[in-house]
């Protein structure tokens, strides 16, 4: 897989984290246009996308990466950010990215649910009645 | 108490003159007594009585004391009635005082003043050639028309048939009486030729009455000079007589009209004050220039601005006038001229009236300048607030990027550090570790719902629909959100629709104990309607800091925030948010 995220400081932590937890990480980005560099060259199967990166947004790459032809396969997106997923409203879900999860909550288990399970998307947006 | 003096006196003066014609010791033809009395008490009577109403109603006139004089002079003629020498000698003397005051009356009219060096020379004319004349005429020992007949002096019209013979004495005072009026008849026709449309409006009454007095007496001493048939005389004399009646009434209408100008100052000033006056746009000007020619009857007048700090005048246009070219009055405020009228050199015979009138002007001049600087504060107020709210809103996202950049993101790279430190450790570290973990997890939760509250990223991102469905998911009461405008307004009314909802809801949860609220933001007019209604005890203080915020916040945007808070019925918040 691959990490795209502008802190090192995360990279490192995510990278060596995912790795412990059986993870092959394959690469890192700092942002958009690395990113889709890496994607060509590298071929990752997973791309773990911060939402909040220096040129285009994790909304937009996850986007281009989608509907890219150059890149055989395109991989499965899972978007991070250290914001709520609530805070980013219907975003998440119409995007073409596989799933979402808070940073603080990243693991090997958290991301292998997001990639085993597309329940994750279904969670429902209700209005009013909040939990 | 002065006037009802008068008028006692005027009546017993009359009743005087009536006696001393009858009983004054002259022979008076039967069917001449009562003409004679009618016109004569007719003629002193109207001077005495308009000149009262004259003085009442233009104190600042001498005319109407004028006018009075006049009348008892009219009167004290009648002492040469009295066959005894000096009633005589003091008949002949008083009977000229009656030219002298009607020369200074039409040549000083309507003022009543003497203004030029002209006047002054033509008024001290007639005094001189008066009662000096007729003293001379005395010592010389003239006792002329004294014996058996009508009154001496002219006082009874008859023909004096064949019999008058004037001597050089005579015919040389008859010559001097007509060069004078003649005179009078000049200079009056001169200061109405130079006069302008209102000064005209004022004079052209009394004028025409006393000309016509002045060319009536002309032709009937000249006359008596040309020895023309002596009954056009008489006719003449008795002609000059009726029309003398009837000039108080002609003057005093002069004397009205120059003061309905004055009132028309009243309207101008009521007019430029008035709501139609057009403050602020840019008829003004012209509006306040017709105005002000209306009321000076000087349809040439023209308003000019001074340039602040020079000499220079600019028409409305902006275009430099000269000031020196024409009769200019200046409107001033603190002794400095603001600006200045150009008007007819003639209204310079009214300085009363060109002044009150620029003083009129300068006043709606100086509202208007206090119009346009209260404007230009009010935008100025206007546009410092919303860029105070523009900046707090900027302050607030600096913060909250600032927060998820920074301390957000380290506070994430420990809670990994954390997670991966679990891996590798013994079970009492672990234990450790995991309560770590799970503050740390609490703090973030609690900073990121921090960095929300300072600005909500997804307002931006997404709009205040999706803002607004993502504020009422995490309220900690059911919200229901039943409208939301699908286009997106302006960032700055977004922001504001948003923190009104948001601020709404904190109050509602934390206060009010409501168990549900409804939210709708419709459109309203060119602007949005954002309305919070929760079931809550009420009782909300309007003035308490959060909504006194919004409040101004609304207002900020040129939107109103009303708060209906009964105790006990719930809280109702609503605010108009335009979108221009």
């Amino acid at each position: 897989m691959l990490i795209v995220d502008d802190h090192a400081s995360f990279r490192s932590l995510a990278r060596r984290l995912l790795v412990a937890d059986g993870f092959d990480v394959v690469g890192e980005a700092g942002d958009a246009a690395d990113a889709f560099e890496a994607v060509r060259a590298l071929a990752p199967d997973v791309v773990l996308l911060d939402i909040r990166l220096p040129d285009l947004d994790g909304f937009g790459v996850a986007e281009v990466l989608a509907g890219d032809d150059a890149v055989d396969g395109a991989p499965v997106v899972v978007l991070v950010s250290s914001r709520a997923r609530h805070d980013y409203g219907p975003r998440v879900d119409s995007s073409p990215a596989r799933g979402f999860i808070a940073k603080d909550d990243l693991s090997g288990e958290a991301l292998r649910r997001v990639l085993g399970d597309g329940a994750d998307r279904s969670s429902t947006r209700q209005v009013g009645g909040a939990p | 108490m002065t006037a009802r003096l008068v008028s006692v006196a005027a009546v017993l003066a009359g009743v005087a003159a009536s006696l001393a014609l009858v009983r004054g010791g002259y022979t008076v033809p039967d069917e001449l007594v009562a003409p004679t009395l009618v016109l004569s008490l007719a003629v002193a009577w109207s001077f005495v009585g308009v000149g009262l109403v004259a003085r009442r109603r233009r104190p600042d006139s001498r005319t109407g004391v004028l006018m009075v004089v006049f009348g008892f002079a009219w009167l004290a003629r009648f002492v040469v009635a009295v066959d005894t020498t000096p009633a005589f000698v003091a008949g002949v003397l008083l009977g000229s005082v009656a030219l002298s005051v009607f020369v200074q009356l039409l040549v000083t009219f309507p003022t009543g003043r003497t203004e030029s060096t002209a006047q002054r020379v033509l008024v001290g004319v007639g005094w001189l050639l008066s009662v000096p004349l007729d003293a001379v005429f005395l010592a010389v020992g003239a006792q002329r028309g004294r014996g058996d007949g009508p009154p001496p002096n002219g006082l009874v019209i008859t023909p004096s048939g064949g019999e008058f013979r004037p001597d050089v004495v005579d015919l040389t005072v008859q010559a001097v009486v007509v060069v004078l009026l003649m005179s009078v008849l000049v200079s009056v026709w001169l200061r109405w030729r130079a006069s302008g449309p209102a000064a005209r409006r004022a004079l052209t009454p009394g004028l025409v009455g006393g000309t016509i007095v002045v060319g009536t007496l002309l032709v009937e001493r000249t006359a008596i000079l040309l020895l023309l048939p002596p009954s056009a005389g008489v006719w003449l004399a008795w002609s000059a007589q009726v029309v003398l009646v009837v000039w108080p009434a002609a003057l005093l209408l002069g004397l009205l009209r120059s003061r309905l100008d004055r009132s028309g100052v009243g309207r101008l000033v009521v007019e430029l004050g008035g709501a139609g006056a057009g403050v602020g746009t840019d008829t003004a000007p012209e509006h306040l220039r017709s105005v002000v020619a209306r009321t000076l009857h000087d349809p040439t007048v023209e308003l000019v601005h001074r340039l602040p700090g020079t000499e220079d005048y600019v028409d409305p246009a902006g275009a430099r006038v000269e000031v020196g070219s024409r009769a200019v009055t200046f409107l001033e405020r603190d002794g400095e001229p603001i600006a200045a009228l150009l008007h007819d050199p003639a209204l310079t015979a009214e300085p009363d009236l060109v002044e009150a009138v620029a003083a009129g002007a300068g006043l709606a001049l100086e509202n208007e300048r206090l119009h346009a600087e209260v404007r230009h504060q009010l935008r100025e107020v206007r546009a410092s607030r919303a860029r105070l709210v523009e900046a707090a809103d900027a302050a607030r996202r600096r913060v909250e990027r600032d927060l998820h950049d920074g301390a957000q993101q380290r506070l994430v790279a420990v809670g990994l550090a954390l997670r991966l430190a679990r891996n590798e450790s013994s079970d009492q570290l672990d234990a450790l570790l995991a309560e770590a973990a799970d503050e740390l997890t609490a703090a973030l939760a609690e900073l990121r719902e921090l960095a929300r509250g300072i600005y909500p990223p997804l307002l931006t991102d997404g709009g205040l629909a999706p803002a607004l469905l993502s504020l009422a998911e995490r309220a900690p009461l059911p919200v229901v959100l039943t409208d939301v405008p699908a286009d997106r307004p302006p960032e700055t009314v977004e922001r504001t629709c948003y923190f009104v909802v948001s601020e709404a809801l904190t109050n509602a949860a934390k206060h009010a104990a409501a168990t549900k609220v409804e939210v709708s933001v419709v459109p309203e007019g060119d602007g949005l309607r954002v309305e919070v209604v929760d079931d809550g005890l009420g009782g909300a203080d309007a003035d308490g800091s959060g909504l006194r915020g919004l409040a101004d916040r609304v207002a900020a945007l040129g939107g109103s925030l009303r708060v209906e808070s009964p105790a006990g019925r719930g809280t109702r918040v609503t605010a108009s948010v335009p979108c221009g």
